[in-house]
């Protein structure tokens, strides 16, 4: 047993581990190259700067619309149903280093793109004549693709980040058509909320 | 409608609920329907059930009277009667009465095509018309009140079984309870159909069942009767044995909320088919609660799986259904009684336990309902100790406990909301803390409309074009429903065809054999179908295709032939055209022709060189169905002859041996024209001389032209010409005798901008009167219009918009001779409407006197005033307050008061004024009156009058003047005298006596101003200080004073070898007191003796001293006493033989008279010392300004 214990448990343990096994920030080594296709932009915070302001400028009007497009109950309920309760949300911590702050937002803004992806799907199917909410939605998607693209530039360019673990927004198209209506509403109402916040940080 | 569902089920007490579980369960299936259900829980039949059933369970007196309790007091969104709930909610209802031609045929009217065969029942149930049972095909067995169940179009039984059974009859079949069944025991299946009324008797349980079970015994009895007895006559029935359903499986479709059965048939005799039977029993949460019990009537095969659906208005989530089935042969080969099987086993279908781990689930998911239906919603709850909220559409609303797990809602008559769908939520909350939140989106769609207006036509028989009108679109959110589809479906072909167009369709006419059709527009969603049908003929439905080359043939003056081509679409195909000619936009003709394919017309009456729009469209001529759009073409009528004589007038101005006559004529009328009209000829015929005439042709569009005429009768003759002809003569003539201007002129009224003329007949034979007036009497060209009148007419109305209000209009009657001749008869003058004159007269004030003046107006002309002036009013105005005599007191618009006079003839115009005041103010005005008011307002004239006395004073004021100018005249003549005598020449100083006392006295060579020698002038000369002129007036009073300072360009005993004689003159005409105190000096001396004075001042140097004396002292004596001015002349010394002894001076001498410039010093004023080559000038001096400072 003690043979198993000394040799067997590190050999299994030696086996099984592998880069980034365990760590909530698998970080490309520094000496790792990012592949970007294109350079990098001078101004990159700048630019993400401008973007969080845009996304927090329209985020409200983007809600509203949301919420009043869906019908009763969701304007006159909003704390229940579109409360920002969203709970696998990637954290983000406005006090930590600009590179974590980056890669919180790179996970956020992944998070949100996919959810407002799935919104935008189940709108459409949903509300084909709600057009202005439409193009609401693609708009944000459009600059969160942009911000996406600069932080990852950051991230890479000066970190030396290339890859960041990243959940998705939730996949609602199993769902019916009430959960799908109070999701999107609660993504939306989370989504005001972290903009904001992150728009503030950077 | 009330957006908020109704739930009922609030309405129950718990253990009603309970208990009538059956009742809840009966209304399975219904809501689907579009059906508004109405509560008739009177008649509510429910399964008997014994003691051994569903706890609380009444009996079967029990449930009636429960259900009579109900009826009373709850509010039922759902029937009982399931004949009565037909399939269409009753505001969609249609009358069976179709239109003419369009046959509608109503499809079933259920979401799924029922299946024949299959009648389900539900519990309680309702009586149902025995029509409905008839028409239902293989529905058997059963009551005939029993409604036919549903089924899918696979012919398996439907989900949806909204109608109600009753209990089957005493037939063969259709027993729903058996007493073989393993249902509780004491529950007899009626065998009549059971319609139990709130009030009908029923009699007492324990009696009942009595009855009831010796019914089952004779049953028993009488049933192995039978069998025994068809055991021994038939040898069949002793080889067959009961076949039994077997493999019973149930399976769910949440979606649809329905339950799928399937089954086989045990002991089917092999590659045979039998008719037979089902019933099945539906019982919910417990095998005793049994909710729907149906029949379902098939072929079956051998090995055959069967297959059946129910469809539950509780999601089935929500509860545990079990199922079992039964059958029974129902073939006509073996018409014998047969029996049922028994039962199959229970079979339990739960679906709550695939629902997961959530604390709350809400069903149903999406359900998509008609709006008007009714829903049942309901929620589990994991924890029964949670609080569930739940609400519609934001309001809160309650529902009825199921089970300590589930709660129901019943939402009745659900309202469209919006094609997203409505949301129910519910919400689970612990204190006030809201745990989980789940909701459900209820799709509600609109009904589906009947198209309406649904036609089919042809316009090429190759294309049948159908329209209708859709109605609202029943599309919705999330792709639940789509809108409606439409299908054209056509019977005797069979051929079918989906339509991509919501409002219209083409048919493709593939068959020339086929005429008739029988068209089916169906309308369908997923709710719903509808249809309606037209039965046609198509040669009935042409809509023509638009004619075309429409043309013109043969036109001339009044007839034209129109023609035009119609599409030929088939053979020996008539058309009825119709067509229209319009003039100037109107229509003038129409006509209807039938033709085949080539039109044509004669179009007739026509007007000549008028324009026309002929149009034609066509129809059907065997059944007319629509007009065809309009082709039309324009087309011009030639020209003819003009058909009237111009109608002509003249107008006579007499001249001395000859008339000037003017002659008017009026163009013709379009209508009488009949073409351009390009000139007129006037042919002038003298009367008395009948060869001679002339001929005078006037181009179109001239009206009128001016003959000479000498003094002879003459003929005239005016015709108008086009290009094809001329028209009839208008003849005229014109007398030699001047024209009678005697008579007198007449004032008409106006009466609302006409005029009325009447005039006295004239003797003799008359062919008519022409009254003539100007339209513009104000200008030149006055335009004169003219009206002719009958020969029997002694009046007429002249009216024209040409008449202005304040214009004054002449008319001239004139009577017509058989001759042709005019004759004036009368004049009258009028206005259309009178004004009040535009301006008032000039007036003259005259004879003014102290006491009176004459005014006037002479030169004011009444003729040419806006109406008729009938007087003035002179207003007067002064201090008096007592008007005068024949005046009355008058306000004037400014609210002041004056006198007022009236002066009644308009040809009156002056007005003496009298008895006024001398030397007093009076304003006077005088202003015209019309009978529409008087002249404008203007200022008064002020008039003084005289002073009584001031005549008097002219009378001596005169002759005074005269005789001053006599005087003046006098005066002006004799003036050298006057001149003379009053005012003599100043005497010459050389002729002076005083001269020869001093020739007498002193050295002859001193002489006294030698005139006529003169040295030039230094009058004065005065010291001035060196420095500016400023210094110098600033120390004047100082050096002045204290050193006066006076320059003698005189020679001195200074600046001269030798003494200088020197005079001193006072010129006597400036300073006459002084001269005639007798000083002599320059300087101001008091008042002495002449002798004394003159002595010393005959040498210099006495001169001097008394100067320098004397002037100082004068000077204070000046200053304390006065400011006069003695006036100094200096005068050099004679030139006359003292020539040479003159100082050479730097002034230059000049010729000058006897007297220098003089200067006046001021008494109080020395002259500054002077240096030698001062010059300073006595202008300096004498400067005030510098002085008087």
């Amino acid at each position: 047993m003690k043979v198993l214990a000394a040799g067997v448990v590190p050999l299994l343990l030696v086996l099984h581990w592998r880069h980034g096994a365990g760590s909530p920030l698998p970080i490309t080594p520094v000496n790792a190259t990012c592949a970007i296709r294109h350079p990098c932009h001078n101004n990159l915070m700048n630019q993400i700067r401008s973007q969080l302001a845009q996304l927090n400028g329209s985020a409200n009007a983007l809600f509203i619309l949301y919420y009043t497009a869906q019908g009763e109950p969701f304007p006159n309920n909003l704390d229940k149903l579109c409360g920002p309760n969203v709970t696998d949300f990637p954290p983000f911590h406005a006090n930590g280093t600009e590179k974590a702050r980056l890669v919180e937002l790179y996970r956020i803004v992944v998070y949100l793109g996919t959810a407002l992806g799935n919104i935008t799907r189940d709108q459409k199917i949903l509300n084909p004549s709600a057009l202005s909410l439409h193009s609401k939605l693609n708009t944000t998607a459009d600059i969160l693709r942009g911000l996406l693209s600069n932080v990852l530039c950051r991230l890479c360019s000066k970190y030396h980040v290339a890859h960041v673990d990243v959940t998705y927004g939730p996949d609602t198209s199993g769902k019916d058509v009430f959960q799908k209506k109070k999701l999107g509403c609660q993504l939306l109402g989370k989504y005001k909320q972290i903009i904001g916040m992150l728009a503030q940080a950077f | 409608m009330e957006t908020r569902p109704k739930v009922w089920l609030k309405d129950f007490l718990p253990e009603d609920f309970r208990r009538g579980s059956h009742r809840f369960g009966l209304w399975i299936g219904t809501t689907s329907a579009p059906v508004r259900y109405t509560a008739q829980p009177s008649s509510v039949t429910r399964l008997p059930s014994g003691p051994a059933g569903w706890p609380g369970r009444p009996w079967p007196g029990q449930q009636q009277r429960c259900a009579g309790r109900r009826a009373s007091a709850a509010e039922f969104s759902v029937s009982a009667f399931p004949s009565q709930a037909s399939t269409t909610s009753p505001s969609h209802r249609r009358p069976p009465a179709r239109k003419v031609r369009v046959a509608r045929s109503r499809l079933p009217q259920d979401p799924v095509r029922l299946p024949r065969g299959t009648e389900g029942r539900r519990i309680p149930v309702g009586p149902r018309s025995a029509k409905s049972a008839k028409q239902d095909g293989k529905l058997q067995k059963t009551s005939p009140l029993c409604p036919p169940p549903r089924f899918s179009r696979n012919s398996r039984p439907s989900a949806l079984a909204p109608q109600l059974i009753h209990s089957p009859g005493p037939g063969r079949l259709g027993t729903s309870a058996p007493p073989s069944t393993p249902a509780p025991a004491p529950a007899p299946a009626p065998h009549t159909p059971r319609r139990t009324r709130p009030g009908s008797r029923s009699p007492s349980p324990a009696a009942k069942a009595e009855l009831m079970a010796l019914f089952e015994v004779f049953q028993t009895t009488f049933f192995l009767t039978l069998l025994s007895l068809r055991t021994y006559q038939s040898e069949v029935l002793a080889e067959r044995v009961p076949l039994t359903p077997v493999s019973l499986k149930v399976s769910t479709n949440s979606a649809r909320q329905s339950l799928h059965l399937q089954w086989t048939v045990q002991n089917l005799p092999y590659h045979q088919e039998l008719k037979m039977v089902f019933q099945i029993q539906i019982s919910r949460i417990e095998t005793s609660n049994v909710i729907w019990v149906g029949n379902y009537s098939t072929t079956v095969k051998w090995n055959q799986v069967l297959h059946w659906s129910w469809e539950s208005e509780l999601p089935l989530e929500c509860a545990t259904h079990f199922v079992r089935i039964k059958s029974v042969v129902d073939d006509a080969r073996f018409p014998e009684p047969n029996f049922w099987s028994n039962w199959s086993s229970w079979e339990e279908v739960s679906v709550q336990d695939s629902l997961g781990q959530d604390i709350l689930f809400v069903f149903p998911k999406d359900k998509l309902v008609e709006e008007g239906a009714n829903v049942t919603i309901c929620y589990i709850s994991r924890n029964i100790q949670n609080n569930v909220s739940c609400y519609w559409e934001g309001k809160q609303i309650y529902g009825e406990q199921l089970d300590p797990h589930v709660s129901v809602f019943h939402l009745s008559s659900v309202p469209f909301i919006r094609k997203t769908g409505a949301d129910m939520y519910c919400e689970v909350s612990q204190g006030n803390v809201s745990t989980s939140i789940k909701g459900i989106v209820l799709f509600v769609s609109k009904v589906l409309e009947e198209p309406k207006d649904f036609s089919c036509e042809t316009r090429d028989f190759k294309t049948l074009h159908c329209t209708w009108d859709p109605g609202v679109d029943t599309a919705l959110g999330w792709s639940k429903q789509p809108s409606q589809s439409y299908t054209l479906f056509e019977s005797f072909s069979g051929e079918k065809k989906l339509c991509t167009h919501q409002n219209w369709c083409n048919w493709q006419i593939t068959q020339d054999s086929q005429e008739t059709y029988n068209f089916t527009l169906i309308a369908e969603n997923y709710l719903r179908k509808r249809s309606v049908n037209i039965l046609f003929n198509l040669t009935h439905q042409v809509y023509p295709m638009n004619p075309f080359s429409v043309n013109f043939e043969n036109v001339n003056a009044t007839n034209a032939i129109m023609t035009w081509k119609v599409y030929s679409v088939k053979n020996n195909f008539t058309y009825l055209c119709q067509i229209e000619v319009y003039c100037e936009g109107k229509m003038k003709q129409q006509y209807n022709v039938s033709i085949k394919m080539n039109g044509e017309y004669f179009l007739s009456d026509l007007e000549p060189f008028t324009e026309y729009m002929a149009r034609v469209r066509c129809a059907g001529a065997s059944h007319f169905w629509k007009w065809s759009q309009w082709s039309g073409q324009n087309f011009t009528t030639l020209e003819a002859a003009p058909s009237e004589a111009p109608d002509v007038w003249r107008n006579v101005n007499s001249e001395p041996g000859s008339h000037i006559v003017t002659l008017f004529w009026k163009p013709l009328s379009k209508l009488h024209a009949n073409g351009k009209i390009l000139f007129y000829n006037v042919v002038v015929e003298n009367l008395d001389k009948p060869s001679k005439s002339e001929l005078h042709s006037v181009p179109a569009p001239a009206k009128s032209t001016k003959l000479t005429l000498d003094r002879h009768s003459y003929e005239i003759w005016v015709t108008a010409n086009n290009s094809v002809g001329a028209s009839p003569a208008s003849i005229i003539v014109i007398s030699a005798d001047p024209e009678n201007q005697e008579v007198e002129e007449e004032r008409i009224a106006d009466t609302e901008g006409r005029f009325s003329l009447s005039w006295k007949p004239q003797p003799g034979d008359v062919v008519g009167y022409v009254v003539d007036w100007c339209d513009h009497p104000q200008y030149t060209l006055c335009d004169l219009q003219w009206k002719n009148v009958g020969p029997n007419a002694t009046s007429t109305v002249i009216s024209t918009d040409a008449f202005r209000p304040g214009v004054r209009y002449n008319f001239r009657i004139y009577g017509l001779s058989t001759k042709r001749i005019a004759c004036l008869l009368e004049k009258k003058t009028g206005y259309s409407q009178e004004l009040a004159p535009s301006d008032n007269p000039h007036m003259l004030v005259d004879k003014l006197t102290s006491h009176s003046f004459t005014l006037s107006w002479k030169y004011y002309s009444t003729e040419s005033q806006p109406g008729f002036i009938q007087g003035y009013h002179v207003y007067l105005k002064s201090k008096a307050r007592q008007c005068h005599p024949r005046f009355e007191r008058a306000v004037l618009t400014d609210g002041s008061e004056c006198c007022k006079y009236k002066i009644d003839n308009p040809e009156e115009k002056a007005l003496i004024v009298d008895n006024l005041k001398p030397k007093s103010v009076y304003e006077i005005f005088v202003t015209p009156f019309t009978s529409a008011g008087e002249g404008p307002n203007a200022t008064f004239t002020k008039v003084t009058t005289p002073d009584e006395h001031s005549s008097m004073l002219i009378y001596i004021l005169l002759p005074m003047s005269f005789c001053v100018l006599l005087i003046m005249i006098g005066c002006y003549l004799k003036s050298q005298w006057i001149k003379e005598t009053c005012y003599p020449d100043i005497p010459d100083p050389y002729k002076s006596s005083i001269l020869s006392l001093i020739k007498f006295k002193e050295k002859p060579h001193l002489t006294i101003m030698n005139v006529s020698d003169c040295i030039p002038d230094a009058i004065e000369v005065v010291s001035k200080p060196e420095g500016t002129k400023i210094q110098f007036r600033k120390s004047l009073t100082e050096t002045e004073l204290t050193k006066p300072n006076y320059l003698y360009l005189l020679p001195t005993e200074k600046n001269h070898s030798g003494p200088v004689p020197f005079i001193c003159f006072e010129n006597l005409t400036y300073n006459q007191a002084t001269s005639d105190s007798g000083s002599c000096g320059h300087v101001p001396v008091p008042m002495k003796p002449p002798p004394s004075q003159l002595g010393l001042m005959i040498s210099p140097e006495n001169v001097k001293k008394a100067l320098g004396k004397n002037y100082m002292n004068s000077l204070g004596e000046i200053s304390a006493g006065g400011t006069n001015l003695n006036y100094v002349s200096q005068l050099a010394s004679p030139m006359s033989g003292d020539k040479d002894s003159l100082p050479t001076n730097p002034v230059e001498p000049s010729n000058c008279s006897e007297y220098k410039r003089q200067m006046a010093v001021p008494l109080c004023l020395a002259s500054p010392p002077l240096t030698e080559n001062s010059s300073l000038s006595s202008i300096t001096l004498l400067n005030p300004g510098e002085h008087y400072r």
